[in-house]
């Protein structure tokens, strides 16, 4: 199975998104800031991760938690600190958005570092963020039955 | 046989580990390597453990090669981006080094130089795709490589750290992502592994992947309390250490708990080997793998 890692034909910002990008970071920012503790990745991924943002990871692991994890789980870099993915785990459960973790995030694009990530949804640079999850649990069971079909 | 054909065989497989030095000093490195030779199918080279510098993982591997073992070097993600990442591994092909264990690595703020940068570019799971996509052929800037490498791509486990269903989730992802050998954390407490073992066979991923279980022999009751203490993510059960505290020789004990595990790892469905990982203890891989009943390796 092939995995799209990178998207390559994805074109650079322009100057002209650049600007408009800026002045809607400034809104972005108002919201995504004190709500999620935004650290301005420009590939927003908050929707699959349960609404936390996942860059807060002291090793910014877009795909799960390092084998780190304390009792209790706590981060291992900083002891006082939660996991953030095992915050997101805990919120994925309770809003039934567990069968999106199962999805592997693409590695980062830099260029978008520090862009809206608003603009890059809609000029189709990243993905769109899924709002509704319907049957979380037969998703994952479907999914897992998938891969035990083309295996076979 | 190699290890890549012995996986594919279905055999039961074991596997050592080497830290190399904190020097330039080569012969270190073969001499610990006589421990290995003939009793384990390939010897794991670590890559900066713990954040400290050492030799490097790719020249440590090329000199067992050329001591006759095969070695597994170790990728991790926290001291080079994807350039330097793609450039070291088709670096190791050309060496004929074809095992790969990737990991994200340990954190730099546990090691000697705390205020290092971290790059983080990937993590495990983006590496293995990334080495997947250069297995069949292509870098990820799309460049088409020739010939491509051959890489048997392995991942690491920890069953013993929470949150225990995302760590499911993960392997999940391991697997999607190409990996086909899974190493695990050491295992000290066999109840909560069987409870992890029992969940991945019923997500069917064990036939997708060979597990091989972690066994760490140690020589005294103070490296099981350190770990408990200092190292992240290592359970260990009461049992062991109680053990330990009143056995009379340590370093017999330790071997009889290594043993042990083995032999109740090996029963369990789904461990398709095991990870030796005796730290500072080398020496005693011979006495191990006899005691555990295990023939010599060709």
């Amino acid at each position: 199975m092939s995995i799209d890692l990178v998207t390559f034909d994805r074109p650079p910002l322009t100057a002209g998104e650049r600007k408009l990008s800026h002045f809607l970071l400034f809104f972005e920012n108002l919201i995504k800031v004190p709500l999620f503790k935004c650290q301005h990745c420009g590939e927003c991924i908050l929707s699959t991760t349960a609404f936390i943002c996942c860059q807060n990871c002291p090793k910014r692991m877009r795909n799960g938690p390092c084998g780190g994890t304390g009792e209790g789980g706590t981060c291992e870099v900083f002891p006082e600190r939660k996991c953030v993915w095992y915050k997101i785990y805990s919120r994925a459960k309770l809003l039934h958005r567990v069968s999106l973790l199962y999805k592997i995030n693409k590695i980062h694009d830099w260029n978008l570092e520090g862009t809206s990530a608003w603009l890059n949804v809609s000029k189709k640079r990243i993905d769109a963020p899924i709002w509704f999850v319907r049957n979380d649990q037969q998703a994952v069971q479907d999914r897992l039955a998938d891969d035990a079909a083309r295996e076979n | 046989m190699t290890l890549q054909e012995k996986i594919d065989a279905k055999q039961f497989v074991l596997c050592g580990e080497i830290g190399p030095p904190q020097s330039c000093n080569g012969d270190l490195i073969r001499e610990k390597s006589r421990y290995f030779k003939g009793w384990v199918d390939a010897v794991n080279i670590t890559d900066n453990q713990t954040a400290i510098v050492r030799l490097s993982s790719i020249a440590a591997a090329k000199i067992l090669v050329d001591e006759g073992i095969e070695p597994i070097i170790q990728m991790t993600c926290r001291d080079r981006n994807r350039l330097a990442i793609q450039s070291d591994l088709l670096g190791a092909a050309a060496l004929g080094l074809h095992n790969v264990l990737c990991l994200t690595g340990d954190h730099q703020k546990f090691g000697d130089q705390p205020e290092a940068k971290g790059v983080f570019d990937l993590d495990s799971i983006q590496l293995i795709a990334t080495v997947a996509k250069m297995n069949s052929g292509w870098l990820l800037s799309d460049q088409k490589i020739e010939p491509a490498p051959a890489f048997l791509i392995g991942a690491a486990a920890n069953p013993f750290a929470e949150p225990f269903e995302m760590r499911l989730i993960r392997l999940y992802k391991k697997i999607q992502a190409g990996a086909r050998f899974i190493q695990t954390q050491p295992v000290f407490d066999l109840e909560v592994f069987s409870r992890w073992l029992a969940r991945v066979v019923e997500m069917g991923l064990h036939q997708r992947c060979a597990i091989l279980a972690g066994v760490m022999p140690v020589k005294s009751v103070k490296t099981l309390l350190y770990m408990k203490k200092e190292v992240p993510g290592v359970r260990i059960n009461t049992e062991y250490i109680d053990r330990m505290k009143i056995a009379v020789d340590a370093k017999e004990e330790g071997i009889r708990i290594a043993v042990e595990l083995i032999h109740q790892l090996h029963a369990l469905t789904g461990i398709r080997g095991i990870h030796l990982m005796p730290v500072l203890w080398e020496s005693i891989v011979p006495v191990l793998v006899k005691e555990a009943g295990f023939q010599p390796r060709s």
